[in-house]
């Protein structure tokens, strides 16, 4: 149940493997990454010479007072600061780039695999996991990548730069300051991580009290009839106390933190001063050079801080990275066989004759037959066993049966959305499995319960039945189905915006849309899971019609709740725990007075007393 | 709605802002003074370690002599003088560490302070919204949007907590800084503070204009990034139609283009960004060359002394960053109105008000006699809902309420629970006016499962003893047993600890509706009301459970809404409504009896069952079947 948690994790190592491969989408971009290296070395460059210049200056200004030019100071110091800031200027425009393009480009190869994924995929993987998959974590990889980079690489310059120009400079002064970068570097990576952990648990804690916000204000009718609002409060607070401890904990440690760190670079100061003042006092040192180790003594902070907080980062963001990368990874696990690709290129080259199928056979669907077909999702127990049944053109089969009987599976299976764990499934003899799936799935025509329409105009959520088909061809499948009645009735016709997910429609307008754009790819084989939500009579009934017409000359299996599309089945398969308990048309199964007897029977009493209630509705 | 409420709230004054903000600060005002107090303590702290490298180059080593007017020259008589100090560097050395220390020590008081007031800030305004949410009137929640109240307890509440926290500090901060350093630059040398603080001017300024000008940009890639998850969104929860269809390239098409449209952007954003940064520091380098270089020149004329010259790169350098910041911060201060405004909207609301003539509670124990008296009542300028209805309950009674929809039948319900107040007509519970008691006396005596049931995130056992906190096992169990629920609740994986909810498991409607009916039974109250309650339950379900009410029958007085026959039949009496009025009234074989809206339903039921009967008939011709 919680496998899809979105905790982050500190306990790994830092996994060099996975960031590698997070980084080859970067090397995509060389064109920005070279440059970016070029601003990262030489910046840390201009960093390291600034205080150079200064000692120059200094012992320049001190040995010859009269003589000293301020005008090469002047010119090199400017010269400085252009490099600075067209370096400043090019690692923020190179590593935007890159992070922009790598996750533009994560993002499209995880959105294109998911396309192929098959539906068992989906069962396990909730929505809003899979966006925030898509969305955030994609930019957070790419944002430490590219930024990471641009850190690590300019901290590293900086460190050895300054610790060769101290060393340069005095020998034995160098490695004496060079001695708290240690403790430096040890501190920072503790407290980075200290406070990374305690600001995930902030937003850990803050998510938490924006979902009893929700829950409190949706919540807010049956918390007053309960009385419950002081017990509420209460929870809440606890909430809130909480969140409160946590933040104030987050701002403490980096709070300690900073001191900490300064205090240590006041410990190399202190120790330039004392030892370089009695050097300099002693003659063999030169001012300027104490001036530039006293500088020197507090810029080991920032380089290391910078880069203890990326380590920090990459570490905690591994699980974001590695889920990003599993979605990538994602094989589909249904697909074309080899042998099925492979008979594929060569009916294409043989040139295919007219009214065969990419793979050379018969394009004509007219039986189906499933033969000892066992199922079982990933994991699970068995939810089909050993079905069998044969349809041939023309004939409709409605499933019956409580929910969790199988019905669904069985449609599941036919649109080959999932495969038979044993058994085959067979179209005109041949196991769909040696068909090539593209093929197969356009000649399906598929009508859920929840119809899910886009958002756009009427007309292009039909065309999405068929690409490419004619505004002619449209109207036409709304016709057949009876939907061009209503639709003619909107603002715009066939033009209306019918808002995000077709919420500005009716349900049944919006299953009467789901059946034109099923019909408009002229399937051979339909599959409709019938609306259990009560529609008002008047749709119903043009549902019915159109339904009619939409099954003649098909293979169609519904999943039926309504009594009129039951009883106009050519055969009605009773299903109960996996299997099929009585099967038949109507009237045999109602003389057999089992199963479908008493269902029917309950429906029959159901839709009476809706039906009367509602013709006592004024209008 | 958010729109018309941000342009209002944006025009607020800045008075009232601030007076807000300082009524929000009440109690935390001491813990902002120590803030305050130590950060100036520690930026004072933190001045003088660079004073005490000045020093020591300039007296110490380079032999000057100081002028004791000076800070320099106060810091080496503090620390024992010229000639002591240059024999015993080691002195300034540990002046250092130890005042960076002492300053270390104040900041960590400042942070800790400082997190703690507008942290505690924070939290007591999150906890006086939620309370202040849960007693507003239903009628404010029909109104509003639950997303956008959310975010106002939310992320507006968080906008408010920054200004405190980093905001507030930050100006605090560079106004303390200003302060305190121009009278120390001033008096080390007036030439070169104002080389020092020449530039600081542009950069607020053009922090300030940059960051006003690019609100623009970063709106686009907000709008842009919304687009996107939109259409991710779309495409994820629609996934097993684009299967079905095999319309996948389609798909990948539509992506293409709210997925570059939001790189660009974003690169957009990074390109302003990088001029911004780049200009500021090259504006920010400049000021330091100034000092450098005019320092240098001074020098070579023997007016300023080296130590003096470090003194003022050191100070420019704690300037400066702040200073830069200073922009943003005050840009930044618009949003903090706008967040304030809307957060001042829901607690500027009115809550449930306490009853205008408020009377005794009728004695214990309570009956549960129920009385409508000629009641009316509609919503805000609609037609009526409820019309000139008069109803006596007696206690104990099973009362039943059939209706088409849109009749008034819950409209009834909420004005019972006080959910909304009428103004016409009476209510009373064991003859007392229900609008001149407490609401929650009221709502306490009432048990009621609505439409569509509301269960919290919390366990299944959890769910059901939210009306009585106190209840025993076996008591959640009976409650569960009489709802159909028990059975169910034991197959899932952790029984009654099972979880419900986002991070727990999906309920249907039947299981959910199950839950709230034997919530409301464990309920101890003298009042039942199931408002359309198993209209989700599976009928063989719901007759078990309406025989399970019927063992029940005397122990409240209990009112059934329904829009089928069948969860009605074991009521004393039927009332039926339409449009508001009660037209029929009586026991199911009265009603029968009588010309009416009940009668004409159940002879249409009564067709039904001959209609089945013929059918049945006609697809067993046999003559020996007869419909049961």
């Amino acid at each position: 149940m919680n496998t899809f948690g979105q905790e982050d994790d500190f306990r790994g190592k830092l996994d060099l493997r996975l960031w590698a491969e997070v980084f080859k989408h970067a090397l995509r971009h060389r064109r920005f990454l070279w440059p970016l290296a070029g601003a990262a070395v030489l910046i840390a460059a201009i960093d390291a010479s600034f205080a150079l210049v200064t000692k120059y200056a200094i012992d320049g200004v001190l040995e010859n007072p009269e003589g000293f030019s301020l005008v090469g100071v002047a010119a090199l110091y400017s010269l400085l600061v252009l490099g600075m800031s067209a370096g400043v200027w090019l690692f923020i425009e190179m590593a935007g780039s890159i992070s922009n393009h790598v996750s533009h480009d994560i993002r499209r190869a995880c959105f294109h695999r998911l396309q192929e994924m098959e539906f068992a995929f989906f069962d396990v993987r909730p929505v809003g996991w899979l966006i925030t998959r898509l969305t955030s974590d994609c930019d957070r990889l790419a944002r430490i990548i590219a930024w990471g980079f641009l850190d690590l690489l300019w901290g590293s310059c900086l460190l050895v730069m300054i610790s060769v120009i101290l060393l340069v400079l005095d020998f034995r002064l160098g490695l004496l300051i060079l001695a708290v970068v240690p403790p430096l570097v040890v501190l920072s990576i503790y407290f980075q991580r200290k406070i990374l952990l305690s600001a995930r648990e902030v937003r850990r804690l803050n998510s938490k009290i924006t979902a009893t916000y929700n829950e409190g204000i949706s919540g807010v009718r049956t918390t007053k009839t309960l009385v419950r609002e002081d017990a509420d409060l209460a929870e809440f607070q606890g909430q809130s106390g909480a969140m409160f401890a946590a933040s104030v904990l987050n701002a403490r440690q980096s709070a300690l933190y900073y001191p900490l760190v300064m205090t240590l670079g006041s410990v190399a100061a202190g120790i330039a001063l004392w030892y370089g003042g009695v050097s300099v006092l002693a003659g063999a040192m030169t001012l300027g050079t104490l001036v530039a180790f006293l500088n020197y003594a507090g810029q080991f902070f920032n380089p290391i801080n910078q880069m203890a907080r990326i380590l920090t980062e990459m570490q905690g963001a591994q699980a974001a990275g590695e889920r990003v990368l599993s979605l990538l990874r994602a094989e589909p696990a249904i697909f074309d066989r080899p042998e099925v690709t492979e008979r594929v290129r060569r009916a294409a080259a043989a040139g295919l004759p007219p009214g065969a199928a990419p793979d050379g056979r018969e394009a004509d669907i007219d039986t189906i037959e499933f033969n000892s077909v066992r199922f079982a999702y990933t994991g699970g127990p068995a939810v089909l066993h050993d079905f069998n049944l044969t349809v041939t053109r023309g004939q409709t089969i409605a499933l019956v049966g409580p929910s969790g009987s199988g019905k669904t599976t069985v449609v599941g299976l036919l649109a080959r959305f999932y495969e038979p764990t044993q058994g085959r499934v067979l179209v005109n003899g041949t196991d769909y499995r040696e068909r090539p799936l593209e093929w197969y799935q356009s000649n399906l025509g598929v009508v859920l319960q929840t119809p899910h329409l886009f958002r756009g105009t009427v007309r292009d959520n039909i065309r999405y039945g068929r690409h490419g088909a004619s505004d002619a061809e449209v109207e036409e499948a709304a016709r057949l189905v009876n939907a061009d009645g209503f639709i003619a009735q909107l603002e715009n016709g066939y033009d209306t915006d019918i808002g995000e997910g077709g919420n500005r429609l009716s349900t049944g307008q919006r299953q009467l849309l789901s059946f034109a754009r099923a019909i408009l790819a002229d399937p051979r084989i339909l599959i409709m899971d019938e609306a259990t939500s009560s529609i008002d009579t008047e749709t119903e009934a043009l549902i019915q019609a159109g339904l009619r017409r939409v099954l003649a000359g098909r293979i169609s299996f519904v999943i039926a709740h309504r009594l009129s599309t039951i009883r106009s089945a050519d055969r009605i398969l009773v299903m109960n725990a996996g299997r099929i308990e009585e099967s038949g048309r109507h009237e045999e199964l109602l003389r057999q007075r089992g199963h479908y007897y008493s269902l029917y029977t309950r429906q029959f009493r159901r839709e009476s007393e809706d039906a009367a209630l509602d013709a006592t509705t004024p209008l | 709605m958010s729109a018309a409420t941000s342009v209002s709230a944006s025009n607020r004054t800045l008075a009232a802002t601030l007076s807000f903000i300082w009524e929000l600060m009440a109690g935390h005002r001491l813990l902002y003074s120590l803030a305050i107090t130590t950060l100036f303590l520690s930026t004072v702290f933190g001045f003088v370690v660079p004073l005490i490298g000045s020093a020591a180059i300039d007296y110490a080593l380079s032999g000057n002599d100081p002028d004791p007017a000076s800070l320099t020259g106060l810091i080496v008589a503090m620390l024992g003088g010229p000639e002591l100090l240059a024999r015993n560097l080691w002195i300034a050395a540990a002046a250092m560490v130890g005042f960076t220390l002492v300053g270390g020590a104040f900041s960590y008081l400042k942070g800790r302070a400082t997190a703690q007031a507008s942290d505690g800030i924070a939290r007591r305004l999150k906890d006086r919204l939620y309370r202040h949410l849960q007693l507003l009137p239903v009628r404010y929640h029909d109104r509003t949007n639950t997303g956008d109240l959310v975010q106002r307890c939310t992320s507006d509440v968080e906008t408010v907590r920054q200004f405190l926290a980093v905001q507030v500090v930050e100006l605090g901060n560079s106004a303390i800084l200003l302060l305190a350093v121009i009278p120390i630059m001033l008096s080390l040398d007036v030439r070169m503070t104002f080389a020092s603080l020449v530039l600081i001017p542009v950069l607020v300024v053009f922090g300030f204009v940059f960051f006003r000008r690019i609100r623009s940009v970063f709106k686009d890639v907000d709008e842009t990034e919304g687009e996107l998850t939109a259409v991710i969104q779309e495409n994820l929860t629609g996934i097993r139609v684009v299967r079905a269809f095999a319309r996948q390239d389609h798909e990948k098409a539509k992506f293409a283009s709210p997925n570059a449209r939001y790189r660009d952007h974003s690169l957009k954003m990074i390109r302003q960004m990088a001029w911004y940064w780049s200009l500021s520091d090259l504006v920010a380098m400049l000021q330091f060359g100034l000092v450098l270089i005019g320092g240098i020149w001074l020098i070579s004329r023997g007016e300023l002394t080296v130590g003096t010259l470090f003194a003022f790169i050191m100070y420019l350098n704690m300037l400066l960053w702040p200073v830069r910041q200073m922009g943003r911060v005050l840009t930044d201060l618009g949003k903090t109105n706008v967040a304030l405004g809307r957060i001042g909207e829901v607690l500027a609301a009115e809550p449930e008000p306490p009853p205008a003539r408020p009377a005794p509670p009728p004695p214990e124990p309570i009956a549960g006699r129920i009385r409508f008296d000629h009641l009316s009542f509609h919503h805000d300028g609609d037609i009526p809902a409820v019309r000139d209805f008069t109803l006596a309950i007696p206690a104990g009674e099973t009362l039943a309420i059939l209706g088409p929809s849109g009749a008034g039948k819950s409209t009834l319900i909420h004005l019972l629970l006080r959910f909304y107040d009428y103004s016409e007509g009476s209510i009373t519970i064991d003859d007392v006016e229900i609008n001149r008691l407490d609401r929650r006396w009221v709502r306490d005596c009432v048990s009621v499962v609505m439409q569509e049931p509301f269960l919290y995130s919390k366990t299944l056992r959890d769910n059901i003893r939210l009306g009585a906190a106190a209840a025993q096992e076996d008591a959640v169990a009976e409650a569960a047993r009489a709802a159909c629920i028990h059975d169910t609740i034991l197959e899932f994986g952790e029984g009654y600890d099972t979880l419900v909810g986002e991070r727990g498991i999906t309920l249907s409607g039947g299981q959910r509706q199950r839950i709230a009916l034997a919530r409301a039974l464990l309920k101890p109250a003298p009042i039942l009301v199931l408002d359309d309650a198993l209209s989700a339950v599976d009928p063989e379900t719901e007759s078990l459970i309406l025989e399970a009410l019927r063992r029940r029958r005397g122990r409240s007085t209990t009112i059934v809404i329904a829009h089928r026959l069948t969860t009605l039949a074991h009521a004393d009496r039927i009332a039926v409504l339409d449009q508001g009025r009660l037209v029929q009234l009586g026991t199911h074989e009265e009603l029968v009896t009588q010309p009416g809206l009940y009668r004409r339903i159940w002879e249409i039921q009564h067709r039904v069952e001959s209609d089945l009967a013929d059918e049945l008939r006609s697809a067993n011709p046999a003559p020996t079947v007869t419909p049961s």
